[in-house]
């Protein structure tokens, strides 16, 4: 469904991305693991076109678009099929709950006003803030905010949503509520690509993860592949880092 | 001389000094059309680096700066009518430019300078939006104009507000220097009122008068306004 071939980014001389390529089907769960810098974040901005890659192309279903240089209306056309997560939330300051994800709905997709309300309030239903229409983001938790973020991306039913460390902003109490949230709409098929530090998750509701190293994909593979059995070094060495001593799985 | 305040001419010239309202402010709101959309677009070719423009501001803002208004107010009524009437020369455009009145060098002048001060201050109200606020409408779909309007200029403008409202104030109390050429506003009419028998302190105290309820009434306005704005902010939090 979604294609990704040889993207490449530098900021400056830095290159950040050199030829990341990513097939991600239906209903897929595939989350990124990777060490601080090696260009995770960078490659979900250049799939939202947040960020311009030097070079690379998107395959969307039917439509083919050249990542560096796409026209205004294919950039339109992927951000109406995609959705974003921030790891700070970036909720509207100035709408409440409810604006904030109908705002996408009523300007970006000019889906009539009651209607959008109606989606609105289901998406925050869904992700237990059915008490928080009205409120503005300075009066809720990281986690309700974090959770409303989602509900703004799972009311504009994008064929794919993209998460950015949802849950790093967090403390460690509110990760779960935001873990669950993220679970549940996992089991109703939404397709996700999750960059996270938090194993569980990967372990538990990926059926597909990457482990980027260094600008490049070093290892891909299901869970029990990567965490069980990982082939690369430089896999295991950041596994071994990010799991604790006596960490067993059991899939 | 000796006989204290002239209270019928006090109060006389207190309507006369009112009468003048209408031209400051005049000049104050069309120098504020003018300054709040180009000061907000020459603001944001400074946060955007856009080349060329971008120096210009700059310049353009030390300029402004660097020199009083008075000095301003001279060099655009010394200068524009000369260029004016070459100008009309070569054409052959039969206008006298001393017939023009001054007002059209009040709104050349004040717009000038009150645009300077508005690109600094958006660029420092537009600085504190996130930028993540504009990365997030533009994911849901939004574009640049439709996020700027909804999201990013809104909040930036309760930054603003309070700085809008400095300059809105100075604006309307830098206007009494149009008495310079000869704008009929409320300083220059009360001071040709008490020309004729040398009443100077009352006609002083009048201008003082009515500029203090005008700048008291637009701060007024400006709070209230920037109350309704922020109505967003730190609701309970
Ligand atoms: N706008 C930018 N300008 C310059 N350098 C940048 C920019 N954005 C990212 N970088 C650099 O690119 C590198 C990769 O950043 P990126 O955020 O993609 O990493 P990451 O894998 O998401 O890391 P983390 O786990 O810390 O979030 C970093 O070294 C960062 O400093
Ligand atoms: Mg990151």
């Amino acid at each position: 469904m979604l294609k990704i071939n040889e993207i490449h980014k530098s900021f400056g001389k830095n290159e950040i991305l050199k030829g990341v390529d990513l097939t991600i089907d239906k209903g897929d769960v595939v989350v990124i693991l990777g060490p601080s810098g090696s260009g995770k974040t960078t490659l979900l901005r250049c799939i939202n076109f947040l960020e311009k890659a030097d070079s690379g192309m998107a395959t969307f279903g039917e439509l083919q678009v050249n990542l560096h240089d796409a026209s205004k209306k294919d950039i339109h056309t992927i951000r109406q099929k995609t959705a974003f997560v921030f790891q700070n939330y970036n909720l509207f300051n100035n709408k409440n709950a409810l604006e904030n994800v109908t705002e996408g709905l009523v300007i970006g997709r000019k889906i009539h006003k009651t209607k959008a309300t109606d989606i609105g309030k289901k998406a925050l239903d869904k992700v237990g803030l059915s008490d928080k229409y009205n409120s503005y983001p300075s009066q809720l938790s990281g986690g309700q905010q974090q959770r409303v973020g989602i509900a703004r991306a799972v009311a504009l039913n994008p064929d794919i949503i993209l998460f950015d460390e949802p849950t790093s902003a967090l403390d460690p109490e509110l990760v779960g509520e935001v873990l669950t949230v993220m679970k549940n709409i996992a089991n109703e098929g939404t397709t996700m690509l999750v960059v996270t530090h938090e194993m569980s998750f990967a372990k538990d509701v990926a059926n597909r993860v990457i482990f980027m190293d260094g600008g490049v994909v070093v290892e891909e593979g299901t869970p029990h592949d990567i965490f069980i059995s990982p082939k690369e070094e430089r896999t295991k060495k950041f596994l071994k880092r990010v799991l604790p001593e006596d960490y067993t799985f059991y899939i | 001389m000796s006989e204290g305040l002239n209270y019928t001419f006090l109060i006389d010239t207190f309507f006369i000094a009112l009468s003048g309202v209408p031209i400051t402010l005049l000049v104050t709101v069309v120098a504020l059309l003018i300054a709040l959309p180009l000061g907000f677009l020459l603001a944001l070719t400074r946060i955007n680096q856009v080349p060329v423009l971008n120096w210009f501001s700059r310049i353009y803002v030390s300029f402004v700066r660097g020199t009083p208004i008075i000095i301003q107010i001279f060099i655009v009524y010394a200068s524009v009518p000369l260029i004016l009437s070459l100008f009309f020369e070569r054409y052959n455009i039969n206008i006298n430019v001393y017939d023009i009145n001054p007002i059209w060098y009040a709104f050349i002048v004040f717009s000038f300078s009150t645009t300077a001060i508005l690109i600094e201050v958006f660029r420092s109200a537009l600085s504190t939006v996130n930028k993540g606020q504009l990365e997030a409408a533009q994911s849901v779909g939004l574009s640049n104009l439709q996020a700027y309007l909804r999201i990013v200029i809104p909040q930036a403008l309760v930054v603003a507000l309070p700085n809008i409202c400095t300059a809105t104030v100075n604006l309307i109390k830098a206007t009494s220097l149009g008495y310079a050429m000869s704008l009929q506003e409320i300083t220059l009419k009360a001071k040709v009122a008490a020309n004729v028998g040398y009443n100077y302190v009352e006609a002083y105290i009048d201008i003082f008068l009515v500029y203090i309820i005008l700048c008291s009434l637009v701060e007024y306005g400006f709070k209230l306004y920037e109350k309704r704005l922020r109505r967003y902010k730190y609701v309970s939090a």
